[in-house]
């Protein structure tokens, strides 16, 4: 890449400001957990991990964290069978009226996450299920759904249908045929969508925020209820539980998919 | 050499039954309905918001008697009337349309080197740190990252703490619409990048070089090549951020104090504050129109980019 010195530089200057305001947030907060002192000032009175300690004590914190995890494993239960199924469905067969069921399964993606959260907020008090965990996974599901289903069929697009075919003519049945053949060359798209969904289910927020009340309050609103009064350095701690999951999450995808796979030209 | 069928492994066994309940539950006509069965469970989750949406349309029309509050029996436009009329209501859609549009320029600004540069790169390292750079705040989340924006700045945060190491009084930087923007802006980066990224990809590199061996400046490379055939990933990506910006709740609530609230903050009041269901559900009707209108105007303009359905069939 041969570029003129003024487009590096122009091009230069916008990405080292991005890249500050990407990662300042998540600086500040590993760097605020850490500090020796009650508040948070810079430069900091000293190091140490006394804040880490004192989440030991903080029952709410661990509880909201807890309910956090369970959300997201409700979510990818979910949503795994659901979003591979049909990410599968879409690819492998022509079907009639395609087009209108893409739309149709974009629908969470184009309802604003307020109306859907409102709205999935009204129906669940309609059955009486409101005030408990389960149907926050269940909503943290339908709402990234997408991202599960665009995983698994942008894997599925490499299916050669020939294999399936092949497996059929050495006498598999169409349910060894989908185990041995069709779910292997599709994992990555699976784990990559599972990924994602997990760890956009466990941050999730708003839709959160609608659909608990004061008893399973889930970490990313405790954290957000917290932040409405004081700001101390225990709360940076406990936001670094969700910058290591993260750190954890892209360290896995980079193992298995590289995370160069989201640069790809459809 | 046939050995008796009980020396079949167990996973054999089981695959047969499997086979046998498989033929038994899947229709014999599987060959039309079956791609169909596979699609109902997506069908029947993305239902669920169906529903909803019926339910708001619903709770939409029914206007609250503030003396008993119950909701009326029958049907009524007074809560859109309301919401169309009153000037407070007015002047958050405004700010919510006014501030999304902002963000959506400011972020494409910043997107579109950055994601040039990480497609372009020869430099394996130089890509990754970008790419880590980009999934570690989009995997965090927004309520941790607008905590890290109160830290640094806050009253007594850290950009006011290093004023005030030179001498300079402490700005208030916080809860007003630039700081709210601001917020918006970092959290839309990552969704604009990797929008855009597959576009930037699919353009060769030869095309830039043979616009310059023609004699093309860079910024004229830029502006007449790259650009027009980026062009349905910048619409794409800009169509995302913009309905995501417009509709967010968590950068107005957290950076903007309760001062600068967007239409999903004052649909969040009504539901959790007020109790008026029903104004608050005709603001929701209201705010899925905004965006679809916003939506269906830049695609008479400028078409639908890559989030065209169809278009680009496999």
């Amino acid at each position: 890449m041969n570029q003129p010195v003024a487009q590096k530089l122009f091009f230069w200057i916008l990405i080292v400001i991005s890249i500050i305001t990407l990662s300042a947030p998540t600086l500040v907060v590993l760097g605020a957990s850490l500090t020796s002192g009650n508040i948070i000032v810079f430069p900091p009175d000293g190091l140490s991990l006394k804040w880490y300690k004192a989440l030991v004590e903080k029952q709410e914190l661990q509880d909201a964290f807890i309910r956090s995890i369970w959300v997201a494993i409700i979510c990818v239960l979910i949503s795994l069978p659901a979003g591979t199924l049909a990410g599968i469905a879409l690819v492998k067969y022509r079907l009639r009226k395609g087009a209108l069921i893409q739309t149709y399964l974009l629908l969470p993606f184009t309802i604003p996450l307020i109306g859907s959260g409102i709205g999935l907020m009204l129906v669940f008090g309609e059955v009486g299920i409101l005030g408990s965990l389960w149907p926050v996974g269940v909503a943290t599901a339908v709402i990234n759904l997408p991202f599960m289903i665009w995983a698994v069929s942008s894997s599925a697009t490499g299916l050669d249908p020939d294999l399936e075919l092949a497996a059929q003519s050495c006498g598999a049945g169409p349910v060894q045929t989908f185990f041995y053949v069709t779910l292997p060359s599709v994992m990555p798209g699976i784990i990559t969508g599972s990924l994602l969904m997990f760890i956009l289910s466990l941050n999730e927020f708003l839709v959160s925020l609608l659909l608990v009340d004061a008893r399973i309050v889930t970490l990313p609103v405790q954290v957000y209820n917290s932040i409405r009064s004081i700001i101390t350095p225990d709360l940076a701690a406990v936001s670094v539980v969700f910058i290591a999951v993260a750190m954890l999450a892209i360290a896995i995808l980079d193992k298995i998919v590289g995370l160069e796979i989201f640069l790809k030209s459809k | 050499m046939r050995r008796n069928l009980s020396c079949y492994p167990l996973t054999w066994h089981l695959m047969d039954i499997l086979e046998a309940a498989f033929s038994k539950i899947w229709p014999k006509k599987g060959g039309f309905w079956g791609p169909y069965l596979m699609l109902s469970p997506a069908i029947l989750l993305v239902g669920l918001l169906v529903l909803g949406l019926a339910y708001i349309g619903d709770t939409s029309l029914r206007t609250l008697d503030t003396s008993t509050f119950l909701f009326s029996e029958e049907w009524s436009l007074a809560n859109y009337e309301r919401a169309l009329t009153e000037p407070f209501i007015r002047s958050v859609i405004w700010r919510s349309i006014l501030g999304a549009t902002i963000v959506t320029m400011t972020t494409l600004l910043l997107a579109f080197p950055y994601t040039y540069i990480m497609v372009r790169t020869r430099s394996a390292f130089l890509r990754k740190f970008l790419l880590i750079a980009l999934f570690l705040p989009f995997f965090i989340g927004q309520v941790v990252r607008a905590y890290g924006w109160l830290i640094i700045l806050g009253k007594q945060g850290i950009v006011n703490d290093i004023l005030g190491l030179i001498g300079i009084e402490p700005l208030r930087m916080l809860f007003n619409y630039p700081s709210v923007l601001f917020g918006l802006v970092q959290y839309m980066f990552p969704f604009a990048v990797l929008m855009l990224a597959p576009a930037l990809t699919a353009i060769p590199e030869e095309i830039e070089a043979a616009a310059e061996s023609l004699g093309a400046s860079w910024q004229e490379t830029m502006l007449y090549v790259i650009l027009p055939m980026a062009k349905s990933g910048l619409i794409g990506a800009g169509l995302v951020v913009l309905t995501l910006s417009l509709t967010d709740f968590a950068m107005p609530a957290i950076l903007g104090g309760g001062t600068q609230d967007f239409v999903a903050n004052a649909i969040y009041d009504q539901f959790f504050r007020t109790s008026d269901q029903g104004f608050g559900s005709s603001l929701a009707v209201l705010l899925i129109a905004i965006g679809s209108l916003l939506v269906w105007i830049i695609f008479m303009l400028v078409g639908a980019g890559t989030l065209a359905l169809g278009a680009k069939d496999k």
